[in-house]
């Protein structure tokens, strides 16, 4: 039982993980605004930190973080049974950094399309600043 | 609603049909990491190890994509401060004062993460996003204005970050000099200074990463909060 469980949730979490992707990525194709394009891109690019966190994912009781109690190294055996994976962390915890960057970068080119278009649907800001008229 | 039950019953029977093996065990590249960091870095904490040593080139070059995006941000802005200068009142003394002290304390924490990067989980990247979050309660409390007439200008905080950023390369570069390859640890830097464990370059990375990220997202914090009257007054065509 626990084991069907166990394999259960672990399937759940790639669907929803699939069922996410999946939605942020309609948000960002058929969201009108520029600033709910932004949320659904905010929303995809957690949904693949989480993805990537859970590549290192492993059923273990307890789980500690990768980190020795001294420095003279006591515990390696346990660690090595109990610790969650360090390399998936490491990468996340640089990724949300520079995503948030790149994210105020867009939110800056949102806010100056905003000033000089006075609205933020995508195609009327096309149609003001290109002057082309955009057809469906 | 109706997405969630598919998925729910997709995944039961998923579930039932491919009865998958779940992993049970920490793959073998972690189980190296964990084993190794110690003697090899100098750092109980395998993610830092991996942040600034095993992967270090990888996180300097991420650190230059952090700087260009946030330089790019402010470039299109290109805002005089004399805008900035007109919002000057802020909110009630009661908020004031309450912030003062939440600020203080979230400042605190952030120079825990920050400076004990090497020996406990955080490190340079975390710390520096919570000292943002300070700088980003303070600056709607006591008005982007008053922050400036103190002297905090978005020229000196950018300063600030071109000399940690410049001060992060050197760290970086210095082992060159003695034949090693580029991001040596602990070849080159000690391991502890004076019994204090620093785990050679690890603490300076995350002393000087701390530093860039929190004054590269105070200036963006700054430069968001101008209001839009502001900025219309300011330089309209």
């Amino acid at each position: 039982m626990v084991v069907v469980l166990e394999a259960f949730t672990y399937i759940l979490i790639i669907a929803i993980l699939g069922l996410n992707a999946l939605l942020s990525i309609y948000g960002i194709i058929y969201g009108r605004s520029l600033v709910k394009k932004l949320i659904s891109l905010t929303i995809l690019s957690d949904t693949v930190l989480v993805a990537v966190i859970f590549a290192g994912f492993y059923y273990a009781y307890p789980i500690v973080p990768p980190v020795y109690q001294d420095l003279a190294g006591t515990g390696r055996e346990f660690l090595v049974k109990h610790a969650s994976d360090p390399l998936p962390q490491a990468l996340v915890l640089t990724g949300i950094v520079i995503g948030l960057a790149v994210n105020a970068l867009i939110a800056f080119g949102i806010i100056q399309a905003y000033r000089l278009a006075k609205t933020t649907d995508a195609r009327k800001v096309v149609e003001t600043l290109s002057g082309v008229e955009v057809t469906e | 609603m109706l997405l969630f039950t598919a998925t729910l019953i997709a995944s039961f029977t998923a579930t039932i049909i491919l009865n998958p093996a779940t992993p049970s065990e920490l793959k073998e590249l972690a189980k190296y990491y964990v084993l190794n960091t110690i003697n090899e870095t100098a750092s109980p904490e395998a993610v830092t190890a991996i942040v600034w040593d095993y992967r270090g080139l990888d996180t300097i070059y991420e650190t230059l994509v952090l700087y260009l995006a946030i330089v790019g941000g402010l470039a299109i802005f290109k805002m005089s401060e004399e805008a900035l200068l007109k919002t000057r009142i802020g909110l009630t003394l009661l908020t004031k004062t309450s912030t003062k002290i939440i600020a203080l304390l979230i400042t605190s924490i952030a120079a825990a993460i920050a400076f004990h990067g090497h020996l406990s989980p955080g490190g340079g990247f975390p710390g520096g996003s919570a000292v943002a979050v300070a700088s980003m309660i303070i600056i709607p409390v006591f008005a982007a204005g008053t922050l400036i007439e103190k002297g905090i200008s978005s020229t000196k905080l950018v300063a600030i970050r071109g000399a940690a950023l410049t001060a992060l390369g050197l760290v970086a570069l210095l082992p060159v000099v003695r034949g090693f390859e580029i991001v040596t640890n602990q070849k080159f830097y000690p391991a502890s200074i004076l019994g204090l464990p620093i785990s050679g370059s690890l603490s300076l990375y995350n002393l000087l990463e701390s530093l860039a990220v929190a004054s590269g997202f105070t200036a963006v914090a700054l430069y968001l909060s101008i209001p839009e009257e502001a900025y219309k007054g300011g330089s309209s065509a």
